[in-house]
């Protein structure tokens, strides 16, 4: 993680990042006002953005996208869970080309091979439901909205712009930011990573802690499961507390485990 | 939508130190958070009306009018189905129908509400420059602060951008509403691309541009553009706090919170 500090020192860096930022609110603000579920989310075509910068311009993606989100939300009404949403757009642009590394490092993502859709589709699914997670936790600890509903929403919405929208403009983009030799591999060849062995563990910790939380949230915050150690108070709606005992410990081994990659 | 949402109105609000503003933002979180009874958040309801009188931002607040009232209607719906406290008035399915959950869900409601029209006043009254001044001076590096305010100096320049592609394209009698929903969000690809590689081909002589005027040789760069902090100023930071501490005193002495019988 140590490259989303180091890019600030970079110029074009600092550039790209604020042209994600823009591409993501200049597609994410005009669909403000096409609200899936009001006050909850909206169509968000836009989150394809992400994923196609974060194979470009890798950390500067990371804080375009976060920056992106943050502009898009004074449009929807920013509040305390911003915060989190601040973050959950940065794991989103963040993990894509960082899992990437890991299991398909050297292969072009626009490869049309079963070998790379598969891999393709599973980034962006960590990617995904670490920023559901983040977002439907953080609401939820605010008692905002229930993490079931945001939680789950934020997946589908994310996922369809992934395998919809992503694929086609990562097409027509990829080769030709690569002929120009504008990658972040290009823009910044200073960047190391830690041992294959300790960004695998990473990568593990991450699904783990991230599928984990989903799971978990989304069973708490319905009134499904209450862990018998809990004491009662915890155990009633809007399930605030409950959510902080029981998801928190988890989001905090999916976000070692990105460290870690 | 529009991107920017600024009125120049040149009144006593337009005129408060960007800090000010800021921290004005982050105490109405804060006030926000602590209750939950509708009637604890209607003083500060009231209390965004006036400032929208006084700032002349009502033209912002009329044209969000849907979104406030489906934040409100949606965000009570749906904690009548996950609030399920307190005897039910009517037996209905899925929704539970009772004092408290109507009550709990009206007030999430108008608490989410609040945090927009906070948001819409804050914009309507504060230009980007005056925003990332306000950062830098609660911390936030000015890189960062420059990547904010580039991201939204740019977002409508690309929404420009698209915007003339199709209309060119439309020209040539290409249709984009042709087809279901993500057959139509699949046709506005063609109109990414070429502002994606617009953008970049951007980003090269941005960085230039930026390095040449010497960009990230201080780490505390001087800036054209002064903002003195006045008595008005600290006034205002004063009487924000003051909302600030009366909202958690409501809190802490157990007014603002809903009775579940």
């Amino acid at each position: 993680m140590h490259e989303l500090r180091l890019m600030w020192r970079n110029t074009r860096m600092v550039v790209l990042c604020a042209i994600s930022a823009a591409l993501y609110a200049a597609v994410l603000v005009p669909f403000k006002v096409v609200p899936l579920i009001p006050g909850v989310t909206e169509l968000r075509p836009a989150n394809a953005i992400p994923i196609v910068c974060s194979f470009l311009f890798g950390p500067a993606a990371a804080w375009g996208s976060a920056i992106g989100n943050m502009i898009g939300d004074f449009f929807g009404g920013v509040g305390p869970g911003d915060i989190f949403g601040f973050v959950a757009n940065l794991m989103y642009g963040y993990i894509p080309y960082k899992a990437w590394r890991i299991i398909a490092d050297g292969q072009s993502p626009v490869m049309r091979t079963p070998g790379t859709i598969a891999k393709y589709v599973m980034v962006c699914l960590a990617a995904s439901v670490l920023c559901a997670d983040l977002v439907g936790w953080g609401d939820n600890l605010l008692a905002f909205r229930p993490f079931s509903i945001l939680g789950n929403i934020i997946i589908f919405n994310n996922m369809i712009s992934a395998l919809v929208l992503s694929p086609l403009i990562l097409y027509g983009v990829y080769p030709r930011v690569r002929a120009g030799r504008m990658l972040y591999t290009d823009v910044m060849p200073e960047l190391r990573e830690r041992p294959r062995a300790i960004r695998l563990a990473g990568l593990a910790m991450l699904l783990g802690g991230e599928l984990g939380a989903w799971a978990v949230g989304n069973l708490v915050s319905t009134g499904y499961w209450i862990p018998a150690f809990l004491p009662a108070g915890f155990a009633i709606s809007p399930y605030d507390k409950a959510i902080a005992v029981t998801v928190s410990p988890l989001i905090l081994v999916a976000l070692a485990g990105a460290w870690l990659m | 939508m529009p991107i920017y949402l600024y009125i120049d109105h040149r009144s006593a609000i337009h005129r408060l130190h960007p800090t000010v503003k800021v921290f004005a933002l982050f105490v109405m979180f804060w006030s926000v958070y602590w209750v939950d009874h509708p009637l604890a958040l209607l003083p500060l309801g009231i209390l965004m009306v006036a400032l929208a009188q006084t700032t002349g931002a009502w033209p912002n607040f009329y044209r969000l009018r849907w979104l406030f009232i489906l934040l409100i209607f949606f965000t009570t719906l749906a904690w009548m189905v996950f609030y399920r406290r307190g005897p039910a008035l009517i037996n209905l399915p899925i929704i539970h129908l009772s004092r408290a959950s109507l009550v709990f869900g009206f007030g999430r409601g108008l608490k989410l509400a609040e945090l927009l029209a906070t948001s819409v006043l804050f914009l309507s009254t504060t230009k980007v420059e005056e925003f990332t001044a306000g950062l830098q001076r609660m911390g936030v590096p000015y890189r960062v602060g420059f990547a904010i305010t580039l991201a939204f100096r740019l977002a409508p320049l690309f929404i420009d951008s698209a915007l003339t592609v199709v209309q060119a394209q439309s020209l040539r009698g290409y249709d984009f509403n042709r087809g279901g929903p993500i057959a139509r969000a699949r046709r506005y690809v063609p109109v990414v691309i070429p502002v994606f590689m617009g953008a970049l081909r951007k980003a090269n002589n941005m960085a230039m541009a930026l390095e040449a005027r010497g960009f990230g040789i201080s780490a505390a760069p001087t800036s054209y553009i002064d903002f003195p902090m006045r008595a008005r100023d600290r006034m205002a930071f004063a009487i924000v706090a003051g909302i600030g501490v009366l909202y958690f005193g409501i809190y802490y002495f157990g007014y603002g919170a809903i009775a579940v019988n």
